[in-house]
């Protein structure tokens, strides 16, 4: 870790605020979340900075709550993806050809349906809650880090050391913790990282149509559907959370980007 | 060439014979509605929903009866009615010269036949316990239709004003059309569009445009855009009430605000506690600022009800004074029912707008009063089983939308399960009773009960608003039951 | 290449009917009821009753299996539970906003990011390259639903330029209509479609720019230019094949968002509303052409790419990342 690279610096300070933000809402918001003392859609002005939504509450506390639920969406799906991913990744680069076909199928189909599906179903399975559409972002995160994982798997298994360590009599598992993962493992947390961004990204857009975190929660997407009918009286309902999502998300791609330079430095060079 | 200036003289000549019979013709005027309520099926009776009734009603599709925008009932293919002294005989006589779509003409046979589909198996329709009071249908001539009833039904020909009245050579209703209306159905773009083209057939007054297009959208959003730009005329429901402010003082648009028969309310279980006691749901009725929630949700519009009346019913009375807002009262409420600390209860609410937001309302108010809310996200499908058909549910938000719906308070075995032996008897004695009159004046008897046992709470009546461009009039302003007849807009 | 082509037609084959029957068992299992849908407030337990035995929905998982099994067995996707319309014929009426909308929004995209990755690439330390590089972080930072409602309020509210939804009622009867119908869709989902294919061709041109066979390559006397012609494209084009099918597919796929902004008429909305009454033939029609779609696009990149780069034909199956 001596090289400092500049993305990851950046990309952890725009992380760093949102996460802050939500942080502090444990401890203080403008105003009570609850308080619908405010007028109805009021515009923003010195009482509420940002304005109030129909029930009188203040925008600017919904936006800073927001981010709590941004920033469990993110955690939450790659806490599913992160171990779910690889372990079926791993399994289809070491299984037998049958099982790797399967797998790959299963993962192509999963991969090309949109989360927004996914959602559909756990959401029809299950009730409306944030659990629920982090599982269906875990889901679909698992199955895009699985697919690389496998390729990453056959890639490794293809080097001479691993026929090496075969032919020595050391176990599949021993090749696996001793070889495998340590070989693919940065690969896989850019790839996280990246995925921890997009997951914000999915949650929104489950809020937007009604499937994401019920409310009281406040929820960027939310709002922006909310705020949607008023984008020609009061546009800035419509573009702060929409700023405050794409903040949280160039964060994330800036770290993943950091991660990659860390694992490599010839990459700064170019970029 | 020969061909073509024979073709060129004949044209003129019907161009001529046209121009002395009628006046100059006008150019094409096509009405571009805007709506959220797209048609599931063609079928009133076969699960069309509510914007089969919208776009149909009237239009496509005539009753014996016609309900006005101002809630009179009228004649309309029924010339003539007689009741026998004893309420139970009514004979109805068929207009003449009426003609459905398909040519064929309008007889008793298709009333039968359009009565059955309501009351028989498989009948999807809302009327059917309503019209079960049928007992027999005769057909003595094919413009005479007798029907005899089991009991009086004071409503029956408000009812019949329900009814569509259908070809029964028609095979599946859901996908094909044969009305008597002004219009017939043109093409259907699912997702998108339904045309109507004025059918020259028929038998009333010519309509005073051309055709009406019903544009649909799935998000108010995109509608009150649509209007915005130009793409429709008007909007039959504004329900992003928001998106008001975008209109209002802009001379190309008028807003209409009539009165609907959408009841918001906040339903108990009543069979089950703390909702199975009165005085528990008072002390909630009362800790809600409804007032402040109708203007949160619809700003300047909409009124407050306190019973399951409408202004538009004949039995309307305000009661809003039985469960006003009174927190203090909420908690003296609270403590006679042995619960002044407060409790908790879950609240089912639908996934789609406004609910989400009353449910968060709802939640503050009650936490001033230290009862605690926890919002429960469903479906409307989760609800139709949830909560309408098993019951297992503490308490739930719904919009009520039907007519006349107090009557459910008569049914224990409703969702909400009321069970009040005095109301169910003077709803049952009101429909059987001999005049209106008499009706009238026991519904107002069973809305007061339900009122002081706080039997629900009725949060807010939503007002009907109409956004059109100004250019048009004639179009209804109420829409009661969800009508939207069409053939009286023109461009001024 | 015949026996891996007949491997992959033959795995092409199982892999649908496996999921078509997944998908068939996964919706009867879920909580849900069509007559939902189609009763009225104030329907009768015996109503709900004779509704669920005229739709069938009363009948074991398994006996509906069998029925539908028997259908599908002469490619009859059945009759929409709420409409009673065929659903063939109501997907069939759809493909003519969703397939123009994904199509052209991903030839825009490819237009626009194919030169614009490898220009940056080459560029990448001058300002307008670092300019592009975070125009197209911010891309993909973004819901596509946000730049739609941005795109609306600018071009079709207050600029007046374009609709701000909806399609012709006559469809594609006056081109020019359905294409202006069809402009800020394509726009918004292109977007959003190209920031992440730029990066994607940035990275491949980079990992090529960066070769040692380039480098030979100009040593040996090639000019840049032609360098990058002979082998740069060649040797970039695989992984970017790989992404613009997934692209593509999650395009058509991912096509219900930006329908339900702009109020279009396609298979986007059609599904959204089936899997809300629970239509069930619906919702397994619409699943079983985008699963199709989705298999027959994977397969055809993995084609593609074996043509482009030899190398690939010793690995089995899968797209390679």
């Amino acid at each position: 870790m001596r090289v400092r690279s500049p993305a990851l610096a950046a990309g952890c300070a725009l992380v760093a605020v949102i996460v802050a933000m939500a942080l502090l809402t444990f401890f203080w918001t403008p105003y009570d979340p609850a308080d619908t003392t405010g007028g109805r859609l009021e515009p923003p002005g010195a009482g509420h900075l940002l304005g109030t939504d129909r029930l009188g509450r203040d925008l600017l506390t919904q936006l800073m709550l927001g981010a709590r639920v941004a920033v469990v969406a993110s955690l939450g799906a790659v806490a599913v993806g992160g171990p779910l991913g690889p372990a079926v990744g791993v399994l289809a680069g070491l299984a037998a050809r049958w099982l790797d076909d399967a797998l790959a199928v299963v993962l192509d189909i999963l991969l090309a349906f949109p989360t927004l599906l996914l959602a559909m179903l756990v959401v029809a399975a299950k009730q409306t809650s944030l659990a629920a559409a982090i599982t269906a972002i875990g889901l679909a995160v698992s199955a895009v880090v699985a697919r690389l994982t496998r390729v990453l798997v056959k890639r490794v298994l293809a080097q001479d050391y691993i026929t090496a360590a075969r032919t020595s009599g050391t176990s599949w598992p021993r090749i696996v913790t001793g070889h495998v993962l340590p070989n693919i493992w940065p690969t896989l947390a850019v790839n996280l990282a990246l995925q921890a961004g997009l997951a914000a990204l999915a949650e929104a857009s489950l809020s937007y149509l009604g499937l994401g975190a019920p409310p009281p929660n406040a929820s960027w997407g939310r709002m922006l559907k909310e705020a949607e009918a008023t984008v020609l009286t009061s546009p800035v309902a419509v573009l702060a959370p929409g700023a405050l999502l794409a903040m949280l998300v160039i964060g994330a791609n800036l770290i993943a980007q950091g991660i990659r330079e860390q694992a490599d430095p010839t990459l700064r060079r170019s970029r | 060439m020969k061909r073509q200036t024979a073709l060129f003289i004949g044209l003129a000549l019907v161009l001529t014979a046209c121009g002395t019979s009628t006046p100059p013709a006008e150019p094409a005027s096509v009405i571009d509605v805007g709506s959220l309520y797209e048609p599931q099926n063609l079928d009133n009776a076969g699960g069309g929903g509510q914007g089969v009734i919208e776009a149909l009603a009237g239009n496509v599709y005539e009753g014996l009866f016609r309900l006005t925008d101002d809630g009179q009932v009228e004649n309309l293919l029924a010339a003539g009615h007689k009741v026998s002294r004893d309420g139970l005989t009514h004979t109805f006589t068929l207009r003449e010269g009426v003609r459905f779509h398909s040519g064929d003409p309008l007889t008793g046979a298709d009333v039968k036949h359009s009565l059955e589909r309501i009351i028989g198996d498989g009948s999807k329709s809302a009327r059917k316990g309503d019209l079960s009071v049928i007992k027999g249908i005769d057909v003595p001539d094919p413009s005479t239709v007798v029907v005899t009833l089991s009991t009086r039904s004071v409503s029956f020909v408000y009812n019949l004003s329900q009814v569509w009245i259908v070809n029964d050579a028609v095979r599946d209703p859901a996908t094909t059309e044969d009305g008597t209306g002004p219009y017939k159905v043109g093409t259907w773009r699912r997702g998108s569009s339904l045309t109507l083209d004025r059918f020259d057939g028929y038998w009333g007054e010519r309509p005073d445009n051309d055709g009406a297009v019903f544009h649909y959208y799935t998000d108010a959003s995109a509608l009150n855009n649509a209007l915005l730009t130009g793409v429709v005329d008007l909007v039959t429901s504004e329900q992003s009430p928001d998106a008001l402010a975008q209109f209002e003082g802009d001379p190309r648009f008028r807003i209409s605000e009539g009165t609907s028969t959408t009841k918001l309310l906040l339903a108990f279980n009543d069979r089950e506690p703390p909702f199975d006691r009165a005085l528990v749901r008072r002390a909630v009725s009362a800790a809600i600022d409804d007032r402040k929630l109708l203007r949160s949700i619809w700003g300047d519009h909409g009124i407050l009800i306190g019973s399951m009346v409408p202004p538009s019913d004949p039995w309307y009375e305000d009661l809003c004074r039985l469960n006003a807002y009174d927190v203090a009262l909420a908690r003296k409420l609270l403590a006679e029912a042995g619960l002044p600390d407060g409790f908790t209860f879950t609240l089912d609410t639908p996934n789609y707008d406004p609910h989400p937001t009353i449910a968060t309302f709802v939640k503050s108010e009650l936490a001033k009063v230290g009862i605690t809310v926890n919002i429960r996200i469903i479906t409307a499908d989760e609800w139709y089983t949830k909560v309408y058909q098993r019951h297992d549910f503490t308490a739930t938000l719904q919009e009520h939308v039907n007519d006349r719906d107090i009557r459910w308070y008569g049914d224990p075995g409703f969702y909400w399960g009321y069970d009040n032996p005095e109301v169910a008897e003077l709803i049952k004695r009101a429909e059987t009773s001999a005049t209106a009159e008499t009706q009238a004046s026991m519904m107002r008897t069973a809305a007061r009960r339900i009122a002081e046992d706080a039997a629900s709470d009725w949060l807010y009546l939503n007002p009907q608003i109409v956004v059109s461009s100004s250019r048009l009039s004639g179009y209804p302003v109420n829409g009661l039951n969800a009508q939207f007849p069409v053939y009286d807009i023109k461009e001024r | 290449m015949i026996a891996y082509l007949r491997r992959r037609v033959l795995l092409l084959a199982v892999s649908f009917l496996v999921a078509s029957c997944v998908l068939f068992l996964l919706l009867r299992l879920l909580p849900g009821d069509p007559a939902n849908a189609l009763l009225p407030m104030g329907a009768t337990p015996e109503q709900v009753a004779e509704v669920r035995h005229e739709l069938g929905t009363d009948l074991p998982p398994l006996e509906q299996f069998a029925s539908w099994a028997r259908k599908m067995a002469t490619l009859d996707l059945g009759r929409s539970l709420i409409s009673s319309l065929p659903v063939g014929s109501e997907i069939a009426a759809r493909l003519p906003v969703t397939v123009p909308l994904t199509l052209l929004a991903f030839l825009l995209s490819v237009l626009v990011a194919v030169p614009v990755g490898f220009f940056t690439a080459c560029r990448g330390r001058t300002w307008y390259g670092s300019l592009i590089g975070a125009a197209s972080q911010f891309g993909l930072a973004v819901p596509v639903f946000w730049v739609g409602i941005l795109l609306i309020d600018l071009f079709a509210l207050r600029l007046r330029l374009l609709p701000a939804g909806g399609f012709p009622v006559d469809g594609w009867a006056h081109p020019g209509a359905a294409l202006t119908a069809l402009a800020l869709p394509v726009l918004t989902v292109s977007l959003v479609m190209s920031a992440s294919l730029i990066r994607y061709v940035h990275s491949a041109a980079l990992d090529v720019l960066d070769s040692d066979y380039l480098r030979t390559a100009r040593a040996l006397g090639a000019s840049f230019a032609g360098a990058v012609w002979r082998h740069g494209l060649r040797n970039a084009a695989a992984p970017v094949v790989s992404v613009l099918g997934i692209e593509l597919a999650t395009t058509f796929l991912g096509a219900v968002v930006v329908e339900g902004v702009f109020a279009l008429p396609g298979l986007g909305s059609m599904l959204v509303r089936g899997f809300a009454q629970h239509d069930y033939p619906v919702i397994q029609g619409i699943l079983a052409l985008s699963t199709f779609t989705v298999l027959v696009i994977g397969f055809l990149t993995d084609l593609v790419q074996r043509l482009i780069d030899p190398r690939l034909r010793r690995t089995t199956t899968g797209t390679p990342a």
